[in-house]
């Protein structure tokens, strides 16, 4: 199987780590994954706000950039949604490429039928489901069938889990208020359960949930999936 | 006015001559559990939703000095307006949701079943049936070609939740609502 | 200020208003509560969904046949049925039949297709008196403000604030407890429904088989409205109809359990027709008047048609986090929530109200609630993508969007971007030039390497 590595633009230039993270349990699974330097960004920021025009250009780009891949893999519901959700509207139908686009932790349980892989990660952990991964690519289980399998972590549910964190994109600018107000909500539900950790399979919805957690200055941390499961 | 009916009747024509896409289909699996024992499950919505079930006819009915009547096992003494109890039969009995089904026919009209401020059933088991579908089912049977003016399903009394979702009783129609087995 | 600064002003006002979070949060959490309980009576809840979808599909998209063989029956029971293209018309039919009836006092059922054509100020301009009978609407009108949300019109307020009102209107102690407040309403209203001359509902939903409209509440408001005035007036959207009276055994607990979590609400009631001979009451005429008001400009776009299935349960409005961030009157116009950002640019004009379709996260909660399948998420990606089409964005933004796009075109421009982007965080220009985020949230530490850099040294 010839595996592609796509990595958001956002992931790339600001969080690196989750990428490298998914390499590395990739790695461990004896999986070489190729990443195509020409890959830029899948549209999505475009899309959402109407530029639709401009998203379909993108999405063309992705076409080629990851053609001849089995399974392209992304450490990113929203970026994974935007190709396999969206890009069929876009280009008029779904082609190999997008429909074997997946996000890491759906790549893993579904794909390779693989729920341990090897990590341990000793904290308290919640987990927050991000809507694209939630409510577009119907990942609910998967990722806390993985996080089962981390040694030492100890997963406690949060009340306002599948609540959005209020990032949307260019909402969390246009509409900067109600997207902290909404932020708010979910950090209060984090600080009920008591977490050292805060999880998620998108880094975007870290970005909003870590900015009002650093703001407020409370101890619970932020971190993606994949770093969770790299981590030994 | 009826150049708005062919104006929007037009629209409306020109409009569907595209098909608009078709939404999941539904499969044939059921989508209610089935009731099995009627008579219990009824009394278990009934009271649920504060419903009253009395067994002793006279000794309620002696409460109400004012009391408009459309069965023959009551008397009537005041009009519906001025009323402080009223005292119907019904079309049918749902258990599923502890429901009474009432039509102007059965009765005694539209306002009899709702302007008193206690609502008296007096009812049959034979008259169980087990929800809403075989209830409108029974109506249609019934009625079908002559139907009354106007039906309702009761669900409990009259009841609003406006105020902090505080549950409060009789906001408009009975405070309470009150059934009797004459069988 | 056009109505999308006023949107923005009153969204951030009501988002830091805590102890309005607080109130929604409480009451949201009851509904959350009733409701999954209702859904797990159901033995197949999705299908359930599934079906009446299908069922509003087959209906909306044969309209007319259904409109006509519902109009046929109205007629062979003995009622009147009118049709208004628009507010204007609905508000017209209803005045003429007020003066030709000689009425002075109206008891309203509740109804949001009333609120969308603006009829209580026209009738008050007429002379006539209206009187909200729901008892949330009922405040309303005490307090002259709209109402907030589709199916509970003041969720916004505490017992408090009600208390308080009901303190200075009526007199009872400021602190009296819910069942006295309501019971001082039911007095004063049971006078108005026996003296007023006539009642005014909507429809839930319209029975073509059997020419009946079909109404839903708890309070028997509905009940009253149409049992004791001599005539009755009920206005409704074209698209409120259903095929069979059996259809309602599916409808109504599927409105019941997403509007409120009831398995059927205290009062399902069937009205067919003015009093029948025979019968002992019931008034004397029976009016259904069908509205269009921009309707059929939806039915005409196949992609957004199924927004015409909607059964007005206000589920999406009680998921929606925006709305419940915002609350029901910054929106500002008569359907708010998912279902009016959806259909308030569709319905009253892209240019003024675009901004409520681009005031949400595209959380998709919306389209997951709704019983009858409407994409709602979906439909607010179609109405931004129809506004920047239209060229109602701002230039600057558009050339920006361009800009971008020239960027993402090109590996080597993308970098030396990222670049720019990195130093500029690092600087703490992201103080300056992300305000927006920054005034509440920190940004990320910029990383010295990029995932590509990394990689490329591998």
């Amino acid at each position: 199987m010839r595996v592609g590595l796509f990595i958001p633009c956002f992931i790339d230039q600001l969080y690196p780590e989750v990428g490298k993270a998914m390499v590395t349990v990739l790695r461990r699974l004896k999986i070489n994954a190729e990443f195509p330097a020409e890959q830029t960004c899948c549209g999505q920021p475009a899309f959402n706000t109407g530029y639709w025009p401009e998203a379909r250009e993108l999405a063309e780009r992705y076409l080629k950039v990851f053609a001849g891949y089995d399974a392209i893999v992304c450490p990113s519901g929203s970026c994974t949604a935007m190709v396999r959700n969206n890009y069929p509207q876009l280009l008029g139908a779904a082609t190999p490429v997008t429909a074997n686009t997946f996000e890491f932790s759906e790549f893993l349980v579904k794909k390779l039928g693989v729920t341990d892989v090897g990590a341990r990660f000793p904290a308290k952990v919640t987990y927050h489901d991000s809507c694209h991964s939630l409510r577009e690519l119907r990942l609910k289980d998967e990722p806390r069938q993985l996080l089962r399998h981390v040694r030492g972590l100890e997963l406690i549910e949060m009340d306002q889990a599948e609540t959005c964190c209020g990032f949307g994109g260019t909402f969390s600018v246009k509409f900067p208020v109600v997207s902290f107000a909404m932020d708010e909500v979910k950090i209060e539900s984090i600080q009920r359960t008591g977490a050292e950790y805060v999880i998620s399979a998108d880094s975007s919805c870290l970005m909003q949930i870590g900015g009002g957690l650093q703001r407020k200055k409370f101890a619970t941390k932020t971190i993606s999936l994949a770093e969770v499961l790299a981590a030994q | 006015m009826n150049g708005a009916r062919e104006t929007i009747l037009g629209r409306i024509r020109t409009a569907l001559r595209t098909e608009a896409h078709r939404p999941q289909a539904p499969t044939d699996a059921p989508i209610f559990l089935t009731v099995t024992d009627l008579e219990g499950r009824f009394r278990e919505e009934f009271l649920a939703l504060k419903g009253e079930i009395i067994t002793d006819l006279p000794a309620f009915l002696a409460g109400f000095a004012k009391i408009a009547s459309d069965v023959p096992e009551v008397a009537s003494n005041a009009d519906v307006r001025q009323a402080d109890l009223g005292v119907t039969g019904c079309d049918c009995l749902l258990a599923r949701t502890g429901s009474i089904a009432v039509c102007t026919r059965s009765a005694g009209g539209r306002a009899l079943s709702v302007l008193p401020p206690v609502h008296l059933v007096i009812a049959r088991r034979d008259q169980l049936v087990p929800d809403l579908t075989a209830a409108l089912a029974l109506w249609h049977q019934r009625y079908d070609q002559h139907w009354p003016s106007n039906l309702s399903v009761i669900t409990g009394a009259s009841r609003t939740g406006d105020i902090e979702k505080i549950l409060v009783m009789g906001a408009h129609g009975p405070k309470r609502l009150v059934l009797y087995f004459a069988d | 200020m056009n109505a999308a600064q006023q949107f923005s002003k009153a969204a951030a006002a009501k988002a830091v208003d805590l102890r309005h979070r607080a109130i929604i949060q409480k009451n949201i959490s009851s509904y959350d509560i009733g409701v999954a309980r209702g859904k797990d009576k159901f033995a197949d809840w999705q299908n359930a969904r599934s079906r009446v979808a299908a069922i509003k599909w087959e209906t909306v998209n044969h309209l007319d046949r259904y409109l006509e063989e519902f109009e046929r029956n109205v007629l062979s029971n003995g009622g009147h049925v009118h049709w208004a293209e628009d507010a204007e018309q609905a508000r017209q039919i209803v005045l003429t039949l007020a003066r030709q009836h000689g009425v002075r006092k109206v008891v309203k059922a509740k109804s949001m297709t009333t609120e969308e054509i603006h009829l209580n100020p026209a009738l008050e301009a007429a002379g006539i008196q209206p009187v909200e009978t729901d008892l949330g609407e009922y405040i309303c009108q005490l307090r002259n403000e709209p109402p907030y949300h589709i199916v509970t019109p003041v969720m916004h307020l505490s017992k408090a604030d009600i208390g308080k009102l009901f303190h200075e209107r009526f007199g009872t102690p400021p602190d009296a407890p819910a069942e006295e407040l309501t019971m001082v309403a039911r007095r004063q209203l049971r006078q108005d429904f026996l003296t007023a001359d006539m009642g005014i509902t909507g429809a839930n939903f319209l029975i073509a088989d059997t020419g009946m409209i079909a109404l839903t509440t708890n309070e028997g408001n509905g009940r009253l409205s149409v049992s004791l005035p001599r005539i009755h007036v009920a206005i409704a959207g074209i698209e409120k109809v259903i095929p069979r009276v059996s259809d309602l055994g599916l409808f109504w607990p599927v409105l019941c359990t997403s509007g409120t979590g009831q398995a059927l609400t205290s009062y399902s009631t069937l009205v067919g027709g003015p009093r029948r001979d025979g019968e002992v009451d019931g008034p004397a005429e029976f009016h259904v008047i069908l509205l269009d008001n921009g309707r059929t400009k939806l039915l005409a776009n196949p992609e957004m048609r199924d927004v015409l299935h909607c059964i007005r349960c206000g589920a999406c409005l009680n998921t929606c986090p925006v709305y419940k961030t915002i609350g029901g009157h910054t929106y500002a116009t008569t359907y708010q929530g998912p279902i009016g950002s959806v259909l308030t640019p569709r319905l009253r004009g892209a240019a003024e109200w675009s901004h409520l379709s681009f005031a949400s996260s595209l959380c998709g909660s919306c389209t997951d609630v709704c019983p009858v399948r409407i994409d709602l998420h979906h439909h607010l990606l179609h109405n931004r993508r129809d506004a920047i089409a239209g060229k109602l964005d701002n230039p600057l933004q558009r050339l920006a969007f361009k800009l971008w796009l020239w960027t993402m075109q090109s590996p080597a421009r993308y970098v030396i971007a990222g670049k720019f982007a990195r130093l500029g965080l690092r600087l703490g220009l992201g103080n300056s030039f992300a305000k927006p985020w920054t005034a509440t949230r920190d940004l990320p530490e910029p990383p010295r390497q990029t995932f590509r850099d990394w990689w490329s040294k591998q």
